[in-house]
C-alpha cells in the first residue's frame, strides 16, 4: 500500500515538475525586462532609449525572432517594460518585479546612471546580468560585480579626455588659458567633472580652473551663475548637465547677451534636435559638444545604418514628441548587442551570457562606435571626440569634428566676449 | 555678485510671487490645499508654447487668453469638486489626497497628449539681450515676467480691497460659517476664487518658459513646493503676503545659488522649516486672520 503511495507521489511530482523543466528547457519566447521614464527630468533621455529598443524587438520580430543558439532556433521577443517615473525608488520596485515575478530572461536598467544606479545592486542580489544602456558613472562598476555590461556609452571618465586634451593643446595655442567648470550633481556629470578636473590640473597643464561649482540636477535657472562666472573672466566655460539642464543654461546665456571665447555642453552633440527645438540654431552657434553616433559616420556591422534607422525612427514615432538623438542610437544599439549575445551564449544562465557579450568585446562595430569593454563590464572602444555647432542656415545644424586631429573636420571658431 | 543676486532674487520672487499667488487664494477662501496648482500652471504654459507655434501669439496676448480660458474652466471644477469636499471632517487633509490625484492624472494626461520632451518659447520672443538696472545686467525676459507678476499682485490687491466682491471674498476668508449665515452666496464667491486660483497659476504658466529655460509634464512636483514654501513664509491665507514671501524666497535662492551652489535644491525645505519653527503663522500671519 505505502509503495503504491509512494510511486503515486512519485508520479505527481514528476507531473508536476515536467512543465517546469520543459519551460527552462525549452522557452518559447525571450523576454526582457526594462524601465523606462514617460515623466520626470530624466524622461528626455529615457523615452528616446526605450523607443530605440522597441524599434529593435519589432523589426527582429519581423523578422521570425532573435536567433537562440542553445535552441538551435529562433525565438519571438517579448518586451516588458515598465514606468518608472524618473523615481529611482519606483524603479528599484518595478526591477524586483520583473525579476521576481515576470522572471524576465533579460534585464534592461533605464536610462542614465541615476536610474541605472539602483538597477545595479538588485541585478548583483538576484545574480541577473544588467544590460546596461548608458549608466556610465564609473562608480557602477566594480571587480567583484560580474553583473553589469555598458553596451552603448563609454564610462564617463573617457567621455571628456578629449576635451581636455584640446584644452590643453590647441585651446592653450589660441590663448584658452582659464576655465570655468560648473556640473550638475549627479553621478554622470560629477565623474566628469571629476576627470575634467583631474585632466587639467595635471603637472605641466598649462589651465588654470578659476570657477569650479556644483549645482543640483534640478536647476532651471542659471542667470546668477552666469552672472558669477562672467565675473571671473574665463576663457572657456564647461557646462555639464542633463538636457534641461543645458536648455536653461543655454537659453539664460542668450538672454542675458553674455558670450563666452569657449562653450562646451553635453548635450548639444547628444541630443541635438531637442536642443535645437529649445533653443534654435542660433543659440547652439559656436557651441563645443561632444560628438557621438548621431553624427560620427561609424560603420556598423550588425542593423540599420545611421540614415536608415532616421528615417525608420521617423516613420514609427511621428509626432510622438520623443526626438530622435543619441539616445534612442543607444536603445537600439543594445537591443543589437542583445541580440548577438543570444545568438552566441552556450545557454541562457547569466554568465554565459555575460561570456557572449565579452566575446563581442574589441570585435564589434555598432552605431555608437567600436565595442570594447573592461574587465569590470565598462565600455571604453566607444569614443567621444570634441565638435563644435555650426548652424546650415536653414534653421538646422551640422557638428564640425574638431578634436583630436585624426577625425578632424573643422577648425574651431571662438567666440568674441 | 551680491548685488547681482539680491537684484535677480528680487526680479525671480516676484515671478515667484504670481506662482504662490493663486495657491494662496484658493487656500485663503476655501481652506483646500490644491497640490495640483504646479499642474495648472504647467497646462497654462503648454497653452502659451501651443498658442504661439501654432498661431504665433505673443505671450503677453496668450497670457490673457490662459487668464479667461482658466477662469472660466476653473468654476465648473469647483462645483464639481470642492462644495462635496468641503462637507467631509476634514477638507484641508482630504483636500491633500483628492489634489494630489488630480495632480497625477494632469500630469499624466499631459504626458500622453504632449510627449515627456522639453519645450519652449524663444526667448527673443519677449526681447533679447539685458537691462540694466543699479549697474547690472537682467534678461529682458525676467523684467517681462517680473512686470507682469506685479500687475497680478497689483490686480489681485484691487479686486481684495477695491471690489464689492472682493469685499465678499475677505469675509469668506475671516469666516466661511458666519459669511454664509449674513446671506453671502459663498459658493459662487469661492467659485470665482478658485477660478481666479487656476487663472493665475495658467498665467505664471505663460511665462514659466522663459523662467526655467524649458517646461515639460513633469515640472508641476516642484513648482508645487517652492510655491508652498513662498506662501507659508508670506502666511497661508494671506494673498498680499505671498508677495514678501516670493521676495525672501527668490533672494535667498539667488544668495544660495551664488554662495552655497549645491545646496540650493534644498532651499524650500529650509525655508519652511525654519518659518514653522520660529513663526508658524508665517510673517504676516495676524494679517492673514483679520484681513
Amino acid at each position: 500500500m505505502l509503495h503504491k503511495a509512494l510511486l503515486l507521489l512519485g508520479a505527481l511530482a514528476a507531473l508536476c515538475l515536467l512543465p517546469n523543466a520543459q519551460a527552462q528547457t525549452s522557452p518559447t519566447e525571450i523576454k526582457i525586462g526594462h524601465i523606462h521614464a514617460t515623466s520626470g527630468p530624466f524622461a528626455a533621455i529615457s523615452m528616446p532609449a526605450y523607443y530605440g529598443l522597441q524599434l529593435w524587438v519589432n523589426e527582429t520580430n519581423a523578422a521570425g525572432g532573435v536567433m537562440v543558439k542553445p535552441l538551435g532556433k529562433k525565438l519571438p521577443l517579448k518586451l516588458i517594460s515598465y514606468d518608472d517615473q524618473s523615481n529611482p525608488a519606483t524603479a528599484s520596485t518595478l526591477l524586483n518585479q520583473l525579476v521576481t515575478q515576470d522572471k524576465v530572461d533579460i534585464l534592461v536598467s533605464d536610462s542614465g546612471s541615476v536610474l541605472t544606479a539602483v538597477a545595479v545592486p538588485i541585478a548583483k542580489e538576484h545574480q541577473m546580468l544588467l544590460f546596461d544602456m548608458t549608466g556610465t558613472g564609473s562608480s557602477l562598476f566594480a571587480k567583484d560585480n560580474p553583473y553589469i555590461v555598458l553596451l552603448a556609452d563609454p564610462v564617463s571618465t573617457i567621455w571628456p579626455k578629449d576635451v581636455a586634451d584640446f584644452l590643453k593643446d590647441d585651446g592653450a595655442k589660441d590663448g584658452i588659458k582659464k576655465v570655468a567648470l560648473l556640473y550638475a550633481t549627479n553621478e554622470f556629470t560629477n565623474t566628469q567633472a571629476t576627470a575634467l578636473r583631474n585632466f587639467l590640473k595635471a603637472a605641466g597643464s598649462p589651465i588654470e580652473i578659476v570657477y569650479d561649482q556644483g549645482v543640483p540636477t534640478n536647476t532651471s535657472n542659471y542667470s546668477v551663475i552666469i552672472n558669477n562666472i562672467a565675473e571671473t573672466n574665463p576663457d572657456a566655460v564647461l557646462e555639464l548637465g542633463y538636457v534641461g539642464n543645458d536648455i536653461a543654461f543655454l537659453r539664460n546665456l542668450g538672454d542675458s547677451g553674455q558670450k563666452f571665447k569657449f562653450l562646451f555642453t553635453i548635450y548639444s552633440g547628444l541630443e541635438t534636435d531637442e536642443l535645437v527645438k529649445n533653443v534654435g540654431a542660433a543659440g547652439l552657434e559656436n557651441v563645443f559638444t561632444y560628438i557621438t553616433g548621431v553624427w560620427l559616420a561609424n560603420k556598423a556591422e550588425v542593423g540599420m545604418s545611421t540614415d536608415q534607422f532616421r528615417s525608420a525612427w521617423e516613420k514609427a514615432y511621428p509626432g510622438s514628441g520623443v526626438e530622435f538623438g543619441y539616445n534612442s542610437i543607444a536603445g537600439y544599439t543594445t537591443g543589437l548587442v542583445i541580440g548577438q549575445a543570444l545568438g552566441m551564449a552556450d545557454s541562457l544562465a547569466q554568465l554565459d551570457l555575460r561570456k557572449a557579450v565579452f566575446a563581442q568585446s574589441g570585435k564589434l562595430e555598432t552605431l555608437d562606435g567600436h565595442f570594447e569593454l573592461d574587465e569590470m563590464g565598462a565600455q571604453i572602444g566607444e569614443i567621444t571626440p570634441l565638435g563644435q555647432i555650426i548652424p546650415d542656415g536653414k534653421g538646422g545644424v551640422r557638428i564640425g569634428a574638431i578634436y583630436p586631429h585624426d577625425v578632424a573636420t573643422a577648425k574651431p571658431v571662438y567666440n568674441k566676449p | 555678485m551680491l548685488i547681482h543676486a539680491l537684484l535677480s532674487g528680487f526680479v525671480f520672487g516676484l515671478y515667484f510671487t504670481l506662482v504662490g499667488l493663486g495657491l494662496n487664494l484658493i487656500f485663503g477662501v476655501m481652506r483646500i490645499v490644491n497640490l495640483a496648482h504646479g499642474d495648472f500652471l504647467m497646462l497654462g504654459a503648454f497653452a502659451a508654447y501651443w498658442l504661439f507655434t501654432l498661431a504665433g501669439l505673443h505671450p503677453l496676448l496668450s497670457a490673457l487668453c490662459v487668464f479667461a480660458g482658466f477662469l472660466v474652466l476653473g468654476i465648473p471644477i469647483y462645483y464639481l469638486i470642492v462644495p462635496r469636499l468641503q462637507q467631509s471632517r476634514d477638507s484641508e487633509m482630504l483636500s491633500l489626497i483628492l489634489f494630489f490625484g488630480l495632480s497625477q492624472i494632469v500630469e499624466a494626461l499631459a504626458a500622453i497628449g504632449f510627449g515627456s520632451g522639453e519645450r519652449s518659447i524663444p526667448g527673443k520672443v519677449l526681447g533679447v539681450g539685458s537691462v540694466h538696472l543699479f549697474g547690472q545686467g537682467l534678461p529682458i525676459a525676467w523684467l517681462f515676467s517680473g512686470a507682469v507678476s506685479a500687475a497680478a499682485v497689483f490686480f489681485v490687491y484691487l479686486y481684495l480691497y477695491h471690489t464689492r466682491l472682493g469685499t465678499l471674498t475677505r469675509a469668506v476668508m475671516v469666516s466661511r460659517d458666519e459669511a454664509m449665515a449674513t446671506g453671502i452666496d459663498v459658493h459662487r464667491v469661492s467659485a470665482i476664487a478658485f477660478g481666479l486660483g487656476l487663472a493665475l497659476a495658467g498665467v505664471s504658466g505663460v511665462f514659466a518658459p522663459f523662467m526655467f529655460g524649458s517646461v515639460t509634464p513633469a515640472m508641476g512636483v516642484e513648482v508645487n513646493v517652492a510655491a508652498f514654501a513662498v506662501i507659508v513664509v508670506g502666511t497661508l491665507g494671506n494673498p498680499v503676503g505671498t508677495a514678501l514671501g516670493g521676495a525672501i524666497y527668490g533672494v535667498s535662492l539667488m544668495l544660495m545659488q551664488t554662495y552655497l551652489g549645491s545646496w540650493s535644491n534644498i532651499l524650500p525645505n529650509l525655508l519652511l522649516i525654519a518659518v514653522l519653527l520660529v513663526r508658524p503663522q508665517g510673517l504676516l500671519g495676524r494679517a492673514a486672520r483679520h484681513a
